[in-house]
This record gives C-alpha cells, sequence and structure tokens, in this order.
C-alpha cells in the first residue's frame, strides 16, 4: 500500500539558520509514528512544515499521492485532511468549546449547523467534556482545554493527526486524561505524527520512533530499538536525560 | 496603601506622640464651636446693614467657617461621607452669603450671562445645530470606521509597499491640524473642481483624520491576536479571509472597543472646528445667535449642551474601559 505521507529530502532554512537539513520519511496509514530529539533539533518545524504552517526551503511532500507543492493545489483542502494538536491548546477564546469544534466543519466542509453540532457533541463525549459543551475555554482546565482541541481537530474527520508536544503545558495530574484520548485515537486506527517527550506513552503506543538531531533523522525503530538498543551516543545521551 | 498613608499622617502624629486627642480635635470642641458659628452667622444674615463693620464680621465669619472645615476635613477619623458633605454645606453657606449681600450684581449676570427670553429666541437654531453636530459626528464615525479598517486589514498583509502607503497616510493625517484639513478641503479642493458641500468636507476632514487614529486601533487590536490562534485556525484548513473573519476580527474587535470608542468621543468633539467652514453646527449655532442678540446667553447654553452631550459619553468610555480590563483577563488559550 501507498504511504500516506510521503517526505523527501526536505531542507528549512530560516534566514542563515539551517533547521532542517534533509529530511526524508515515510509513514503508512493507520500508523504512530513518534519524533523524539533535544529541543531545537527541528521537531515542530518538521510537523510545521508538513501543513505548509511554514513553507519549506526545498525537498518534496506527497499527501496521500498528492504533492502538496504543486502549484494548482487547494493548501486548505490537504490541511482539511490533517488535525493539528498544538503545546499551547490554541482554542479560540470568543466561542464555547462546542463553537470551538463546529466552525470549521461549517466553514470548511460546508457541513449543516445542526450536523455539526451532533457531530461535535458526540466528539466532546467521546473527550469525556459532553457537559462542558457551553463553556468558554477560559472556564476549562489545561487537560480540559486540551481534549477539547482534540475534539475540535477530529470534527473535521482527518485522516491525519499530528501532536506537536500536547502534554507539556500541563500540570502532571492533567497529562493522563489526554494521552489516554490519544491512545483510544490510536487504537481506532488513525494515523498519528506525535513530537512528545512522554517516553513511557511512546513505549506503549507508537509503531515507530525516530530520532532527530540537529535537523536530520539520526535513527529511527521500534520503540523497544530506540529505547533498549539505541546505535549512536547523541540518542544514548538523550535518552538517559528524559528517561 | 490607604492604611499606609495614614499611619504617616503628620495629623495623626500630632495627636498620637502626646498620646491624647487634641483640643481642636475633641468633639466636645467641634460640637461647641458649630453652634458658635451657627449663631454667629445667622446674626449676621439678619443683621442686615451696610459699611465697614458688616464687610469685617463677614470675613471673619468666612475665615473661622473655613477653618472649622478644614479641622474636620484633615480628621481621618472622620468618614469621607461626611467630609464631602461638609465641603458642599460651606459651598452652599458661602453662595447664600454672596446671593445675600450682592443681590444686584447677580440680577445683572442673570440678565446677561442667562438671559431666558434670548435663549427662548435662539431656541430652535441652536436645536438646528445641535442636530448638525451630533449627524456630523455620526457620519465622520462612520467614514473613519470605514477607513481605518480597510487601512488595518491591508496592513495586516504586511506586505512592504502597501505598508508604506498606509504608513505615509497615517503620518500624514495624524500631523496635520484638522482646522487646516478642513480648509484645505473646503476653499482649497474647489480650484481642482471638485465642489464638496460644506457637510460633505466637515465630514471627510474629520473622517480623514479619525480614520488613521482608528487604522492604528484596529492595528494594535490585530497585533493582540496572537499567532497561534491564526495557525490553529489556518491548520483547521479555513482560508485566510474566513481566518480573518471568524478568528481574527471578533478578537480584534473586543480589544478594540474602548480605544474605539474614546476615539470616536474626541472625534466627535472635533465638530465643533467645522464652524469654521461655515456649517451651522452647535457652536456655529450659538455664536450666530450671540452676535444676532448682542448677549453671550446663547454661547452659555451651547456649552450646557456640550456638556449634556459629551459627560454621559466620556463616562461611557470610563465604563466600557474598566469592564473590559475586568473581563479581558491575558489567558493561553
Ligand atoms: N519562525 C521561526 N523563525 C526563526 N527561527 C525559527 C522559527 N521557528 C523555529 N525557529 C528555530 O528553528 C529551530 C528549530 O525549532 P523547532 O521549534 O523546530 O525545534 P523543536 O525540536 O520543536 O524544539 P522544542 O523541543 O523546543 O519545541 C530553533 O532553533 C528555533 O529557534
Ligand atoms: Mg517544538
Amino acid at each position: 500500500m501507498d504511504p500516506i505521507i510521503r517526505v523527501e529530502s526536505l531542507h528549512k532554512s530560516f534566514r542563515d539558520l539551517h533547521v532542517l537539513r534533509g529530511v526524508s520519511i515515510e509513514v503508512n496509514r493507520s500508523e504512530v509514528v513518534s519524533f523524539i530529539g533535544r529541543s531545537g533539533s527541528g521537531k515542530s518545524t518538521l510537523l510545521r512544515c508538513i501543513n505548509r504552517l511554514e513553507e519549506p526551503t526545498s525537498g518534496e511532500i506527497w499527501i496521500d499521492g498528492v504533492n502538496i507543492h504543486e502549484p494548482y493545489i487547494d493548501i486548505n483542502k490537504v490541511r482539511a485532511e490533517i488535525g493539528m494538536v498544538f503545546q499551547s491548546f490554541n482554542l479560540f477564546p470568543h466561542m464555547t468549546a462546542i463553537d470551538n469544534i463546529m466552525l470549521a466543519p461549517v466553514c470548511v466542509r460546508k457541513i449543516s449547523r445542526q450536523e455539526a453540532k451532533e457531530r461535535g457533541l458526540s466528539l466532546l463525549e467521546k473527550v469525556g467534556l459532553a457537559e462542558k459543551a457551553n463553556e468558554y475555554p477560559e472556564k476549562l482546565s489545561g487537560g480540559q482545554r486540551q481534549r477539547v482541541a482534540i475534539a475540535r481537530a477530529l470534527a473535521m474527520q482527518p485522516r491525519i493527526m499530528f501532536f506537536d508536544e500536547p502534554t507539556s503545558a500541563l500540570d502532571p495530574e492533567m497529562v493522563g486524561e489526554v494521552l489516554d484520548v490519544m491512545a483510544q485515537m490510536a487504537s481506532e486506527g488513525m494515523t498519528m505524527l506525535i513530537v512528545s517527550h512522554e517516553m513511557g506513552f511512546i513505549r506503549e503506543a507508537a509503531d515507530r520512533v525516530l530520532f532527530l538531531d540537529e535537523g536530520k533523522i539520526l535513527e529511527e525503530g521500534t520503540p523497544d530499538d530506540i529505547f533498549n538498543r539505541p546505535q549512536f551516543p547523541v540518542t544514548r545521551d538523550f535518552l538517559g536525560k528524559v528517561l | 496603601m490607604l492604611k499606609d498613608y495614614t499611619e504617616s499622617n503628620t495629623f495623626k502624629k500630632l495627636r498620637d506622640t502626646s498620646g491624647r486627642v487634641p483640643l481642636i480635635r475633641q468633639p466636645v470642641f467641634l460640637i461647641a464651636s458649630c453652634v458658635a458659628l451657627v449663631l454667629y452667622g445667622s446674626m449676621l444674615f439678619w443683621a442686615s446693614g451696610e459699611g465697614l463693620v458688616i464687610r469685617i464680621a463677614l470675613s471673619v465669619f468666612v475665615a473661622l467657617l473655613v477653618t472649622w472645615t478644614g479641622i474636620i476635613i484633615t480628621d481621618e477619623r472622620r468618614g469621607e461621607r461626611l467630609k464631602t458633605s461638609m465641603v458642599f454645606l460651606v459651598l452652599a453657606v458661602l453662595v447664600l452669603l454672596f446671593l445675600e449681600f450682592h443681590v444686584t450684581n447677580s440680577e445683572e449676570i442673570i440678565e446677561l450671562f442667562f438671559n431666558i427670553t434670548v435663549i427662548k429666541k435662539a431656541w430652535p437654531y441652536l436645536v438646528l445645530g445641535f442636530k448638525t453636530t451630533i449627524s456630523l459626528a455620526f457620519m465622520a464615525a462612520l467614514v473613519s470606521t470605514v477607513i481605518g479598517l480597510t487601512l488595518a486589514i491591508f496592513r495586516s498583509f504586511d506586505n512592504k509597499v502597501l505598508n508604506f502607503f498606509i504608513i505615509a497616510y497615517v503620518d500624514f493625517f495624524r500631523a496635520i491640524p484638522i482646522i487646516v484639513l478642513l480648509m484645505l478641503i473646503y476653499y482649497g479642493l474647489p480650484f481642482l473642481n471638485i465642489r464638496l458641500s460644506a457637510f460633505a468636507s466637515g465630514v471627510l476632514g474629520l473622517g480623514l483624520n479619525s480614520g488613521a487614529y482608528v487604522s492604528e486601533i484596529f492595528r494594535a487590536g490585530f497585533l493582540s491576536v496572537s499567532k497561534g490562534q491564526l495557525e490553529a485556525s489556518r491548520a483547521l484548513g479555513m482560508t485566510p479571509w474566513q481566518t480573518m473573519q471568524k478568528v481574527a476580527l471578533p478578537q480584534a474587535f473586543k480589544a478594540v472597543i474602548p480605544p474605539l470608542v474614546g476615539n470616536y468621543v474626541a472625534s466627535a468633539k472635533d465638530t465643533a472646528l467645522c464652524s469654521s467652514i461655515s456649517i451651522i453646527e452647535l457652536l456655529k449655532a450659538g455664536t450666530a445667535q450671540q452676535s444676532l442678540n448682542a448677549n453671550p446667553s446663547p454661547l452659555i447654553f451651547v456649552t450646557v449642551l456640550y456638556l449634556i452631550l459629551f459627560v454621559p459619553l466620556t463616562r461611557l468610555c470610563g465604563y466600557i474601559e474598566k469592564r473590559m480590563k475586568k473581563t479581558q483577563r491575558q489567558i493561553t488559550v
């Protein structure tokens, strides 16, 4: 089967800062891939290049067999298929939880408000927040906000989900509730790209771990390979610090 | 804060170093002196007469009254409400004394500045002027909002060429005095064969000027919407225009309401400048009626009308600002 994401020799520079130095990856359908690496190694930049929140400097990206840099591609259609969850939640503060979730399905997918609302409510139920539908983000805890953000991404019925350190801004006691939701999505066969420092979760949920170092994929393998038999001193060093 | 202030209050120290409350702050003294003052005052009131004696007695009374008020006001054991009512009471007494002893003068003053017959005659014209002022202010607010919002939206695209023109616009219209702008439009443009009515010139001038400020206000509003918000919206597949409409604008609007309302009020006051290009708004109506009747009462009345219009509006601004600050806790959502 074709990979759902294919990235080939991706480079990205910010002015004279060369952040990504030739990254190539393939991700299959329903695969859960986790990116680890030191701060500044380019993990966020990689995810952001794949949905073109950043313009790559060079390289090719195919999503579902479509080269997203072809001039006739509507990037909004591509993004609609990729749900993104941010470290800082980025819920819209002027909307209630349910309105946050309904916005994009109504605006982008053009489904009726009625249908969007039903879908949103069932997603809120799925992330355990059915009773918070009409709360504003301000009134929610960090863990609840992130779960609403996940439901918002899922409401677009994306084929791929990106998570950029989804639990890093949370108090320790709220990390679990978010990881539970993610684990459930993984078990339902969602394709997921996850940047995270939650090594325990990665070991459980990820099919494959990629270690990024200075803008390159230094090492990749099953969680077992990477965590128990790292090949490079840099990887060993990094894991020694976070495990 | 308040506590620190009272701790360091010299009057309190005065009282406390000796451990006793000084005589002038003791209730006995205050009540006794109050009774004495009232007696003295009423005596003055009935002892009508002329000459030096009564004047000296009057001055002594006023001096005593002021001293006595001072003693109460500087005593921090007394409540704020008592002090406030004290001040108003004393003012009332002083006004009463003034009226009692300067009757002839006050009638003249009323005749001159509060002449009812003149005001009655001027009334319909003043009302017309008042209406013109309001429609000027309203139209100028409309024009400035359209200009300002458009400029701010284009500014948010962050295109170098567009930015240059927008910044030039803002600098130009903020630098040039409104009255000069009005003159240029009303007296200058006809030479280019562009003839605008006085009213249209006024609206244009005020709108162009206020639009520069409004655009800066909206720009600050857009800047207050975090990059994360815009990225979250784009990542969902929303177009730039949808993002502007559903995410950026609503949040920016909330942030700009207080400064925006403040700007509209300030710009509404600038309508008075339009009297210089022969628009008969409130001020022009007032000055015209003043010279027609050779009496300044219409002008006084115009002042009162401006106060009636703008005191509530400026109050409203302060209220909105306070409310927004309360609800706008900066949060990472
Ligand atoms: N918009 C930008 N402009 C300039 N430099 C940037 C920009 N975004 C990222 N960088 C730089 O690129 C480098 C990689 O950033 P990136 O956010 O991808 O790292 P990361 O691996 O996600 O790190 P972290 O674990 O801290 O999130 C950093 O040095 C960062 O300062
Ligand atoms: Mg990052």
